[in-house]
């Protein structure tokens, strides 16, 4: 009873917490690309006499974009097909919202204790995605259209990579919980298989986050905004907000699935926080070392890195299974 | 220095060249004019192309009132002679304005036939493409001509959606196919549309629009005289501003028999080629922007910013310099200034060199760089690709070598190269500029050792422009060759008749839908990108259209109106 009380409350909390998670990532993800880049970037202690104007700091500064988008006026085209253009946002809001309750926070096993919630929580997250795509292709414009199709190209390829990263951390370990994943003792072929399915899950986030150069579904210098051409106000609000779930559920399950221990326990709380700015970092550092990709090159690149590295996973997942 | 002419060379013209003409004029600095009847304007042009491989630097026509049209070509013939620029001529009669097109035996001339066509309402006969080019883009089309394209029912019965017809191809095929790339698309910053017929992703056909622009700066020039048309002509573009100063006082000395002191003229070398450098810098940033790579856009751009305070510290100002006089410069750099510059230029050189090349090897670079916007040098040729795009196509094509300003470019003095590259794509392209940049530091570094080493008069009183005196002014601005034609009044000696601007975009934008043809959509804005198009360049080019003008035109007072109002909201 205490246990059940316990997971409704934390099912409650995690909402608000993995929103404000995310919107820091963002914000990190931002303000490290600006120092990259010779710029300032939106401020973390604001200069003393923009206090009064502007609060003393603007960590929520990705926070307050959408909620200024939820104040604007809401366009829907003529030529769109209205239930799908309107409903899209917001499935996709759901089920990133949805996905994050099967993956596990530092002293909140939520509901990833359930059987098969890796299976679960990934095709969670996929369906969050599939309604960026549906919803654009539903708005009737070109450059939806295009950006759409760029998606679903480069969906493909990234999930490919995903699913096969996290089968075979799931066959090595025999289990398909992702709380039992996040618990587990560490081997040192555990730690080989972490390195390599690891990095195919990263390439897979990359793709998942439209980090560079894999941003071409919302390439601006070609195709204005992409998918989300025609969205506006709260539509598009919804939109990003569900971005900046699927941001902390990415980055949570990573933490879970390849840092064992630091899901778990609520005393390894800073240890994930620092893993979680460190896996952020990463992201940033891809994201201003390149320019964007061709999407006949992503798939090709994606192609070249995910069949050998989730072969390799495989391989060595299979051996520990067999073996040890 | 007094800038001479080789001695009877309009004799040389008339004797080697072209005997046929019925007038030979030469002007100062090896430009000769050659009169000849409007009937001959093709078989000359055939002439000149296919014999001398003379170049077309720009077709267009003065309008001389009651005595008719002059069509005038301006051909280069610095292959075939030190310096020689043929300006051929042909008075056609205001009845019934037409001479021969000469757009098939050079195809160079499209652009420039259609522009006086659309603005003059001369007619060039037997023009391969009738559509107009520079009209506004709602004008109906095809423009006084009849002529149907291929594929459209025509019944003269237009309706405003269906005026302009891209790319030849029946309304309802443009509706499934077509993708408009402009008029304003994030990927180009100015107003152009470039229309491309995609499959999937791969770009089948293009064409480009061009007129959203007309400032009517050439009219301007007209009505304000010699000394305040150097400002004005300044302002014909914001990035290549030096450059246009440069070749418009060239065309202004050449009125007159001018004379510059050398001071001036290195001062004006070290800011064209300043210019250069922070053009160039900005280039590789709208490229890197245009690849979705914001590091180096930034990276590049702060460069570019310590360019402009070097300028700014020599001139005052950063966009415009207004140090453009006859005869000389305005302002003079102190030795101490030249001093301190060089050490920063230098400075900047070596970071520019490690930046750029850290850009040029980046893979995801090369390989979104590689390949894309293909240009063969035949097609450079034959198009009238000019500037870095030409010598990306191997093409050692170079004004400051060929026919230079009135600057300091002359090799024995400073020692330059012009860069060229066989690349012949976007990676030419890119490669060619970073190297250009660095020679214009090398040409920046030896002006400022100049400047710091030596005093002396910066600027010797022009003379009074004869009446009727014609002048070309050449010069090399960092898009490529830019031509000043310029006819001086009869009756006013501080007004010019009439100023023709030929910028370099111009000629790069007509061959933009050449080079993407076959390319991936996520290569058009690369491809636009590439040619560094200056489009308030092309457009400034043309006068306002008077039916058009007095419908759209606005007072100072109407729209300083217009914009309080915005202000109080």
């Amino acid at each position: 009873m205490v246990d059940l009380i316990y997971t409704v409350v934390s099912l409650i909390v995690i909402v608000p917490l993995a929103l404000f998670l995310g919107v820091v990532y963002s914000f990190l993800l931002r303000k490290l690309s600006a120092r990259f880049q010779w710029r300032v970037g939106p401020m973390l202690r604001m200069y003393g006499d923009l206090k009064p104007l502007l609060g003393t700091s603007r960590l929520l500064q990705p926070l307050y974009d959408i909620l200024k988008l939820y104040g604007k006026e809401t366009v829907v085209p003529d030529v769109s097909r209205r239930r799908l253009f309107v409903y899209s946002p917001y499935l996709s809001l759901i089920f990133a919202v949805a996905a994050i309750f099967f993956i596990p926070f530092p002293g909140m096993p939520l509901l990833s204790g359930v059987p098969y919630s890796l299976i679960i929580a990934s095709y969670l997250l996929i369906a969050s995605i599939l309604f960026t795509i549906l919803g654009p292709i539903a708005s009737g414009s070109p450059w939806a259209a295009i950006g759409a199709r760029r998606e679903v190209e480069l969906f493909l390829v990234s999930e490919l990579g995903f699913v096969l990263s996290i089968f075979a951390i799931a066959i090595a370990r025999q289990s398909l919980v992702i709380w039992e994943l996040s618990k587990g003792a560490q081997s040192v072929y555990l730690a080989l298989l972490t390195v390599t399915a690891g990095a195919l899950m990263f390439a897979a986030v990359l793709g998942k986050l439209h980090i560079k150069p894999f941003d071409m579904p919302e390439a601006e210098a070609e195709i204005v905004a992409g998918p989300y051409t025609e969205y506006s106000g709260k539509l598009l609000g919804t939109y990003y907000l569900s971005k900046a779930f699927l941001l902390y559920g990415l980055v949570a399950l990573f933490i879970s699935l390849f840092l064992p221990p630091l899901a778990t326990d609520v005393l390894w709380l800073p240890l994930y926080l620092i893993a979680a700015f460190v896996l952020v970092f990463l992201l940033t550092a891809v994201q201003v070392l390149n320019p964007r990709y061709r999407i006949r090159n992503a798939i090709n690149w994606y192609l070249k890195v995910v069949i050998p590295l989730g072969l390799l996973s495989f391989i060595i997942a299979l051996a520990i299974w067999l073996v040890v | 220095m007094k800038f001479e002419s080789t001695p009877d060379i309009a004799e040389y013209v008339k004797k080697e060249i072209y005997p046929d003409g019925l007038e030979y004029v030469p002007l100062r600095e090896n430009r000769v004019v050659v009169k000849v009847a409007p009937a001959d304007l093709a078989k000359v042009a055939d002439l000149f192309v296919k014999k001398f491989e003379a170049r077309l630097i720009h077709a267009t026509a003065v309008d001389l009132e009651l005595k008719g049209f002059e069509v005038l070509h301006i051909y280069d013939f610095s292959k075939v002679k030190d310096r020689l620029v043929v300006v051929v001529k042909a008075l056609v009669d205001k009845d019934s304005p037409e001479f021969p097109s000469i757009a098939n035996i050079t195809w160079q001339a499209t652009w420039a036939e259609r522009e006086m066509k659309e603005l003059l309402g001369v007619k060039p006969s037997g023009m391969p493409d009738p559509r107009h080019q520079f009209l506004p883009h709602e004008w109906p089309n095809p423009v006084e001509s009849g002529s149907v394209p291929e594929g459209y029912a025509f019944d003269g019965s237009t309706t405003t959606k269906e005026m302009y017809l891209p790319l030849r191809m029946p309304i309802e095929e443009a509706y499934q196919t077509l993708i408009p790339i402009g008029p304003y698309h994030p990927g180009v910053i100015e107003g152009q549309i470039v229309y491309v017929k995609v499959e999937g992703e791969q770009v089948v056909a293009a064409d480009i629009k061009t007129g959203f622009h007309h400032r009517g700066i050439m009219k301007l020039i007209e009505q304000r005289g010699y000394n305040k048309g150097a400002f004005i002509a300044e302002r014909v573009c914001g990035i290549c501003s030096a450059a246009h100063g440069l070749a418009y006082i060239t065309c202004t000395e050449n009125l007159y028999d001018a004379e510059v002191p050398d001071r001036a003229l290195y001062i004006r070398t070290l800011l064209v080629e300043l210019n250069r450098m922070h053009s160039h810098l900005l280039w590789v940033g709208v490229v890197a922007d245009v690849i979705g790579w914001k590091t180096g856009f930034m990276l590049t751009w702060g460069l570019r910013e310590r360019v402009m305070d070097i300028i700014e510290a020599i001139t005052g100002n950063r966009v415009n310099y207004g140090i453009w006089r006859m005869g000389g410069v305005s302002r003079d750099v102190p030795q101490e200034l030249a001093e301190k510059a060089k050490r920063t230029v230098d400075d900047l050189r070596d970071e520019c060199a490690k930046l750029l090349m850290l850009v040029a090897d980046h893979p995801v670079v090369k390989s979104r760089l590689i390949g894309v916007g293909p240009l063969t040098k035949a097609q450079a040729y034959d198009g009238g690709a000019v500037g870095p795009v030409a010598r990306a196509s191997n093409w050692k094509i170079d004004v400051r070598a060929d026919n230079p300003p009135h600057a300091v470019y002359d090799p024995k003095v400073i020692s330059w190269e012009i860069i060229t590259d066989d690349h012949c794509d976007t990676f030419g392209r890119t490669l060619v500029r970073v190297k250009e940049l660095l020679v214009s530091c090398g040409i920046v570094s030896q002006c400022l050792e100049y400047l710091a080493k030596t005093t002396g008069e910066i600027r010797i009183k022009p003379k009074t422009v004869p009446l009727g005196a014609e002048a070309v002014g050449l010069n090399e601005a960092p898009r490529g060759e830019l031509a000043y034609y310029i006819r001086a009044s009869d009756k006013d000696s501080s007004l010019p008749h009439s100023i023709r601007i030929r910028t370099p975009s111009y000629r790069n934008n007509a061959i933009i839908p050449l080079m993407l043809v076959g390319s991936n959509l996520a290569d058009v804005p690369v491809v636009m990108g590439s040619t560094d198009q200056c489009l308030a360049c092309t457009d400034r080019l043309e006068i306002i259209n008077e039916r058009d003008g007095s419908r759209k035109s606005m007072t100072w007072d109407q729209l300083v109106n217009l914009s309080r109002r915005v202000s109080r909201w």
